[in-house]
């Protein structure tokens, strides 16, 4: 990881303690624009809690590091900011509103919606309109690449494991960021469906250019998506490298061994 | 020194119910409305027992207390345990309903009228400047005592321990074989029973109305959080510090009298801004 | 009292609770918003909309702004500690502010006359709009109507925001903080409408109570009031503005219905409305435990027919 100018996310020295217990102890990252980057690590390895830290869900231990995303300082900002600035993410257990449908759950997705102040909504009745029927036929696409096209109005809180990862998969691409964070977006998804999500993953990155990083436990889905590897273990960067390099990595293999097991 | 009697009258009473209030929500996770209801319920029980059934208001008290204890018992087996692992909203919403339902059942037996036990009129001692009266003192010894047992009931027996390790972690509990429905049951049955006991206390030092439940829960809730919702000794230290606040603000700030009660709320909600966990609470994520 | 007047008055109670049912449902069943004191927009709305009126001697419909106004800036107050105080503890500090802003009109009776006409001893002589112009037998049904149009522009509004994407997120937040704020909303500003919309309209009802019965004091602000709209909400259904309104029609009926029931019964009118107290109390424990959906469910918003009008363009 030379090329600086292509640079997407820079984490250095990130510090982050829930009272005694200290859970990133000066991590460093670096994700580069365009490539699809993973995060492996035993349980308890800091792998969620940095996501958070980027994204804002915690904040970073004071006196420590920092986090720049396109050049801007993004850590002590607001999630929803942080969201504003180009980055979404899914969580590990998948948000799904319960009393919302599908279809819906997307169309919150979507950014800048003029429709969410209450002044356009009485005075610009057609702006609205338009919006809600450029996102209806964005939003109808994206849910045939992620096949919950049956689902639309289905209530998502009635969708199984895997189709919720799905759904979150889906609030992603409406919202269109730069960087999309996926906190194990293959846990819990039956074999086939996990192929799927890869292909879309994929053919995602030949497309748009987007960035990814994703924390995952699965060695097949890192080997066949990720360009580069970071390892965590007890809050400490232990390792990087390409997935080849990481998987014969002896230092990995015991991490794995003496933590629990993934 | 005034000051100080009158405040420790009050932390006496806001305890009692404080600790029962806390420790319901640190098992059960949500704020019981209904918890200051049963104040009154077990001040109105001894009333009936010492002015009707002729017992003397120490032996009503006496008998009123587990009596009172026990239906926070059954009001846990009834209602709230169906809603085990519901949202603490819906809890809370709850506690309300009943809190209501019982408040009038009270007013519909006894009515609105002021009632006192049936004791007299003893005159205030002046101890150092400040007047009290016996049975004051009785309060204070009272709730001194009873924070005592409680202390050693929690840390030195098996009970004590049980309770501990629910609060902390109920699947955990569970896992080590503590039956923590049992637990959830006992802790109904103490928090209950010290809010019968405050009541009654209450009922002895000034007087018994239905109100008398619904007027001083924002003041419990008010040294409960301050305290750290969740910590018994915590509670205390609420309890200490806003029976403090009342009156040095009375006396001192002279703010009037009528807005006593504001005293408590404005500590609620400057505390709530300020630091929600309050004194002695686990800080929020 | 002819029957026919006594459905009219009914039926304006019906009107005013409908609106501060709509509001409540509008915070808690849309917004997912535990609001405890809604009764302080009430009590806000009719104080206001009175010394406006009384004191500045504004008309009526001025009055009734100032009500919208003082409701919607208390909304916008309380809605404040909501981005970092949990569900159950904003409750509870609702619960106070409630009581301050009552404790407030009891201590202060400044605001009207001096001490032995305002605070405690409320205010009496609210004068009723266009009095002097409708003939005196047929007011009641001309305040009805008066009511009902407020009732169904309170409706109409708030139906529609929920269906539009702010409403939307709205209904997001309902369920956690955490999802809006991933996908870059921002929730306080969100809470802080949903409150401040909300609570204007919910002060209008207090302008409207004011001018109907003439007479308003502390009392009849105090926290019950809060219970019986959270009443009428939970048995309405929560989420669902018809609901709010059949709600808030029910548990009224209920209670004015019970008013009979001592030409029947041998109970005095002081236990009566303690029994009625209970009742209500039972009724919210009882929709807790069993019925939680209440009377009309939430409309689940369909798009498979939207769908094809967009993708035939």
């Amino acid at each position: 990881m030379t090329d600086t100018n292509n640079t997407l996310l820079s984490v250095t020295d990130i510090h982050k303690s829930f009272g005694k217990l200290k859970a990133l102890n000066g991590v460093d990252m670096e994700v580069e624009a365009g490539s699809i980057t993973g995060l492996i690590g035993p349980n308890g390895s800091g792998k969620t809690t940095l996501f958070n830290v980027v994204t804002g869900f915690y904040k970073k231990d004071r006196g420590h590091g920092k986090i720049l995303f396109q050049g801007t300082q993004i850590d002590g900002m607001d999630p929803s900011q942080i969201a504003d600035e180009g980055i979404q993410r899914t969580f590990q257990i998948s948000q799904a509103t319960r009393k919302m449908t599908v279809m819906e759950n997307l169309l919150l997705a979507s950014k800048q919606q003029p429709g969410e102040s209450i002044f356009n909504s009485f005075f610009r009745p057609r702006l609205l309109i338009n919006t809600e029927q450029d996102q209806l036929r964005k939003a109808h696409e994206i849910l045939e690449t992620i096949q919950l096209e049956d689902l639309m109005d289905e209530f998502a809180g009635n969708l199984s494991g895997g189709q919720k990862k799905l759904l979150a998969l889906g609030r992603m691409l409406m919202a269109d960021p730069e960087l999309m964070m996926l906190d194990e977006p293959t846990a819990g998804v039956n074999p086939t469906l996990t192929n799927d999500l890869l292909e879309i993953i994929q053919k995602l990155r030949q497309d748009t250019g987007k960035t990814y990083f994703l924390i995952e436990h699965s060695m097949k889905v890192i080997s066949s998506l990720c360009d580069y590897v970071y390892v965590l273990d007890f809050g400490e960067n232990l390792t990087a490298g390409t997935p080849e390099e990481v998987q014969s990595d002896e230092k990995v293999l015991e991490a794995y061994l003496t933590g629990q097991t993934s | 020194m005034q000051v100080i009697f009158n405040s420790l009258i009050r932390a006496a009473e806001l305890g009692l119910l404080a600790v029962g209030l806390t420790m319901v929500y640190d098992l059960l996770k949500f704020a019981n409305f209904s918890h200051t209801t049963f104040a009154t319920i077990g001040a109105y029980l001894a009333l009936l027992l010492s002015s009707n059934a002729g017992l003397s208001v120490y032996l009503g008290a006496i008998i009123a207390i587990p009596v009172v204890g026990l239906l926070g018992v059954l009001l846990d087996k009834v209602v709230f345990k169906r809603l085990r692992g519901s949202s603490p909203v819906i809890l809370m919403i709850t506690s309300f309903g009943v809190s209501l339902a019982l408040r009038n059942v009270i007013r519909a037996i006894w009515g609105s009228d002021i009632r006192s036990f049936d004791i007299p009129l003893y005159r205030g001692i002046n101890i150092l400047g400040g007047m009290i009266t016996p049975i004051q003192i009785g309060i204070i010894v009272i709730a001194i005592v009873v924070m005592i047992i409680f202390h050693i009931l929690l840390h030195n027996t098996r009970l004590g321990k049980s309770m501990r390790a629910t609060s902390d972690n109920v699947s955990l509990a569970q896992a080590s074989g503590i039956e923590t429905e049992k637990v959830i049951q006992v802790v109904w049955f103490i928090g209950t029973a010290f809010a019968a006991l405050a009541g009654i206390l209450m009922g002895l030092d000034t007087q018994v109305q239905p109100r008398m439940g619904f007027d001083i829960i924002i003041p419990v809730f008010s040294a409960t959080i301050l305290g750290g919702l969740g910590n018994p000794y915590g509670a205390m230290l609420g309890a200490l510090a806003l029976g403090f606040a009342e009156n040095i603000g009375i006396t001192w700030f002279n703010i009037p009298t009528g807005y006593k009660p504001a005293i408590a709320f404005g500590i609620l909600i400057l505390i709530l801004l300020v630091r929600p966990s309050g004194i002695m609470g686990k800080k929020g994520l | 009292m002819g029957i026919v007047n006594y459905l009219a008055h009914i039926g304006i109670m019906i009107g005013i609770y409908g609106i501060l049912s709509l509001t409540l449902n509008f915070q808690y069943g849309f917004t997912g918003l535990v609001n405890f004191g809604h009764v302080a927009f009430f009590a806000l709305g009719a104080y206001g909309s009175t010394l406006l009126v009384m004191s500045g001697g504004t008309h009526f419909l001025v009055g009734l702004i100032g009500a919208f106004i003082i409701g919607g800036i208390f909304g916008l107050i309380i809605s404040l500690p909501t981005g970092n105080l949990k569900e159950d503890y904003w409750a509870i500090a609702t619960l106070a502010a409630a009581e301050i802003v009552r404790l407030f009109f009891v201590n202060e009776g400044w605001i009207y006359g001096g001490p032995y006409v305002a605070g405690p001893f409320g205010i009496r002589g609210i004068p009723s709009p266009w009095s002097n112009v409708i003939p005196t037998d047929v007011y009641i049904f001309f305040y009805l109507g008066l009511v009902a149009i407020f009732l169904l522009i309170t409706y109409l509004f708030l139906n529609f925001l929920s269906n539009t994407p702010f409403g939307r997120v709205l209904k997001a937040i309902r369920e956690g903080d955490d999802l809006p704020k991933a996908l870059g909303k921002n929730v306080f500003s969100f809470k802080a409408r949903s409150m401040g919309i909300s609570g204007a309209f919910a002060g209008l009802a207090g302008g409207l109570f004011a001018h109907y019965v003439s007479f308003i004091s502390p009392y009849n602000f105090q926290a019950i009031e809060t219970f019986i709209v959270w009443a009428m909400v939970v048995v309405g259904g929560i989420g669902n503005n018809r609901g709010a309104i059949a709600g808030a029609a029910i548990v009224q009926l209920f209670y004015s219905s019970t008013r009979f029931l001592k030409d029947y019964v041998p109970i005095d009118s002081k236990t009566l409305a303690s029994v009625r107290m209970i009742a209500i109390g039972l009724l919210i424990v009882l929709v807790m435990l069993f019925w939680q959906e209440g009377l009309i469910k939430e409309k689940k918003s369909e798009y498979k027919n939207k769908l094809k009008r967009v993708s035939h363009d």
